[in-house]
């Protein structure tokens, strides 16, 4: 299947998910297939990729903090067995005040660790993770912080702790 | 009470047992001999790279992407730099690729080296270590007279790489692959291939099926071992890659069988180092002249990324699997707004501790070595008794003991100690 067959096959499916095609400048120019979604579609729309094809491989989430919301970018790929895999970065995001997606641990069980990852770094809760403990951070660490937030949510100044160079002097 | 007690025994392997990379824990749930649960818990290592990111600018991180891994150093800066060329449309000169392609697949070939040597050791064959890591000082003195470094040769620059490859490196790399062939590949394959006690002891332990690969994303080796026929060189179209015509390794072509063992992901890294040598001597051949450097000097780099906007993805193959990152820019800043990038050690971990269970304690240390890590000298494992609740610390020469005790069961001739040599990627 080509970057725009699928692509196609999206827009007709989901009507109001923004589709894009990218490509860079490789010997091999390589087409990756941009799509944003609300959360209300995105379940659906990771259920539609699966459907496709069954063996598509999850690769990693980018979460953001970006302002007044929270956004959340997952690659997948996709028809690696017929040679030229397909690149899909599906993107959706949540409001500040209501940072809630949607689990997709059932549908693709290998995001369970990148969910966990992101809930304790930025804050995005995921309704229905089967285990919600700490990944990364120790147990000790407070509650309430997100580390990679830029808010008053994030780390503040007073938090950082032996940050630089280990010989500079500090500035009086 | 029907009389029946449940005797569960839990063991956490860790913190300090930087299995893969970097410490981390697993909790092992021991029923008898006989694992039926493993948790796993990471951070022990964290030191917070993309916080750090938001204060560096595009060449900075250049350098800090360099140090996430010691070993695939070159792997993590060169993705980087793919992810911002994408980003920003630049492109790439062609003798520029070259030289990554042929960077690259020296590392690959001293990584996989050290991979042999770690699974050898943790089933006893302490000379097969000693031997292959002696193999592998001369592609880290090509490495070094290349880069100037042993590890984190910051070879690659956003646009292009920083040192070009001259006749004399050829040569050079061109020695190294006669002495490869010729010296130590029959060696190694006589050990990992038709060894009759490494293959017993190789063969149906750690297994990872093909469903199990699939569903929790295994890459790299792992991947392949199970049939999986996936190489993002291949799927990716990276690069020169298709020029050199790359194809996905897998135990198929060698044994005839996939099984997904432990054995099988040896099988793939000795068939790579076949083909990176391959690679390497084609990549010499094609290499055309011209510039390595798509701007000259490295202020303007940061000059025009400051006027950049949008985001890209770059992908690459590690020695371990797949790294990705990503990149987002924002106009008038003169860094990367948002960087994130995962390493192929992350789901095969959790690919390795679903496929553990069922497996045996003693299986432990060589599955978790099969995967590419490195056992530090500082591991143990504590043992909690969960009838008494007494405590009974197992350190990483009681599990190598274990380990070597299963392998003389298969052949009494071996003579290993288990002794603390310090394997790890801190020790280079």
């Amino acid at each position: 299947m080509t970057p725009e067959e699928f692509a196609e096959r999206i827009k007709t499916k989901f009507e109001d998910a923004e589709v894009k095609i990218t490509e860079n400048k490789l010997p091999h120019p390589r087409k990756r297939i941009w799509i944003e979604v609300t959360r209300e579609k995105f379940k659906d729309v990771v259920k539609f990729l699966k459907e496709i094809d069954p063996t598509a491989q999850f690769s990693i989430i980018i979460a953001e903090d970006r302002g007044d919301r929270l956004t959340a970018k997952y690659h997948w790929e996709m028809f690696w067995e017929q040679g030229e895999s397909l690149s899909v970065v599906i993107g959706t995001a949540c409001p500040k005040d209501d940072p809630v997606l949607p689990t997709i641990t059932d549908i693709f069980p290998s995001s369970l660790p990148y969910e966990r990852e992101v809930q304790e770094f930025l804050g995005i809760k995921y309704e229905g993770i089967p285990d919600p403990r700490r990944l990364f951070l120790p147990d000790d660490f407070p509650e309430g912080i997100y580390p990679l937030r830029l808010d008053e949510t994030g780390i503040k100044p007073e938090m950082v702790k032996n940050a630089g160079h280990p010989y500079r002097r500090e500035s009086k | 009470m029907n009389g029946r007690i449940e005797y569960w025994v839990k063991i956490p392997i860790g913190p300090i047992h930087p299995a893969l990379e970097e410490p981390e824990k697993f909790i092992i749930t021991l029923d008898g001999e006989r694992i039926i649960n493993v948790d796993v818990k990471l951070g022990y290592n964290l030191r917070g790279l993309e916080w750090i990111a938001m204060r560096r600018n595009w060449i900075q991180v250049l350098y800090l992407a360099e140090r996430i891994c010691g070993i695939c150093s070159f792997s993590h800066n060169h993705t980087y730099a793919r992810a911002v060329e994408e980003m920003a449309g630049i492109e790439v000169p062609e003798r520029a690729e070259y030289i990554r392609v042929v960077v690259g697949e020296l590392e690959r070939i001293h990584s996989h080296l050290l991979n042999l040597g770690v699974v050898a050791h943790t089933i006893g064959y302490d000379t097969v270590l000693h031997l292959s890591w002696l193999a592998r000082e001369k592609v880290m003195d090509i490495l070094e007279d290349i880069g100037g470094n042993r590890v984190n040769y910051a070879g690659n620059m956003i646009g292009g790489v920083r040192r070009d490859i001259t006749e004399k490196h050829k040569r050079a790399i061109l020695d190294m692959i006669y002495y490869y062939r010729q010296e130590i590949m029959p060696k190694i394959e006589e050990i990992f291939l038709y060894d009759p006690t490494v293959e017993a002891r190789l063969r149906d332990s750690g297994v990872i099926p093909k469903r199990i690969a699939i569903e929790y994303s295994a890459q790299g080796p792992t991947a392949r071992g199970s049939g999986i026929k996936k190489d993002v060189r291949y799927n990716e179209k990276l690069g020169v890659y298709p020029d050199l015509g790359v194809k996905p390794v897998t135990p198929k072509e060698f044994t005839g069988v996939i099984k997904g063992d432990v054995f099988d992901r040896m099988v793939v890294r000795v068939g790579e180092l076949w083909q990176s040598m391959e690679i390497i001597e084609r990549a010499l051949d094609q290499m055309p002249e011209g510039k390595i450097k798509a701007f000259p000097k490295d202020n303007m780099i940061i000059f025009k990324l400051k006027k950049a906007e949008g985001e890209g993805i770059g992908r690459y193959e590690a020695p371990r699997g797949e790294v990705i990152h990503y990149v987002r820019a924002e106009p008038g800043r003169d860094g990367p707004a948002k960087w994130k990038m995962r390493e192929p050690t992350f789901p095969n971990l959790f690919a390795v501790a679903r496929a553990l269970v069922g497996e045996q304690l003693a299986d432990v240390p060589v599955a978790i070595a099969s995967i590419d890590p490195c056992l530090s000298c500082t591991d143990r494992v504590a043992v909690i008794d969960a009838e008494t609740g007494k405590k009974r610390i197992l350190t990483e020469v009681d599990l190598l003991k274990e380990s070597i005790k299963k392998t003389k069961e298969i052949n009494p001739n071996i003579k290993a100690k288990p002794e603390k040599i310090g394997i790890g990627r801190c020790v280079l």
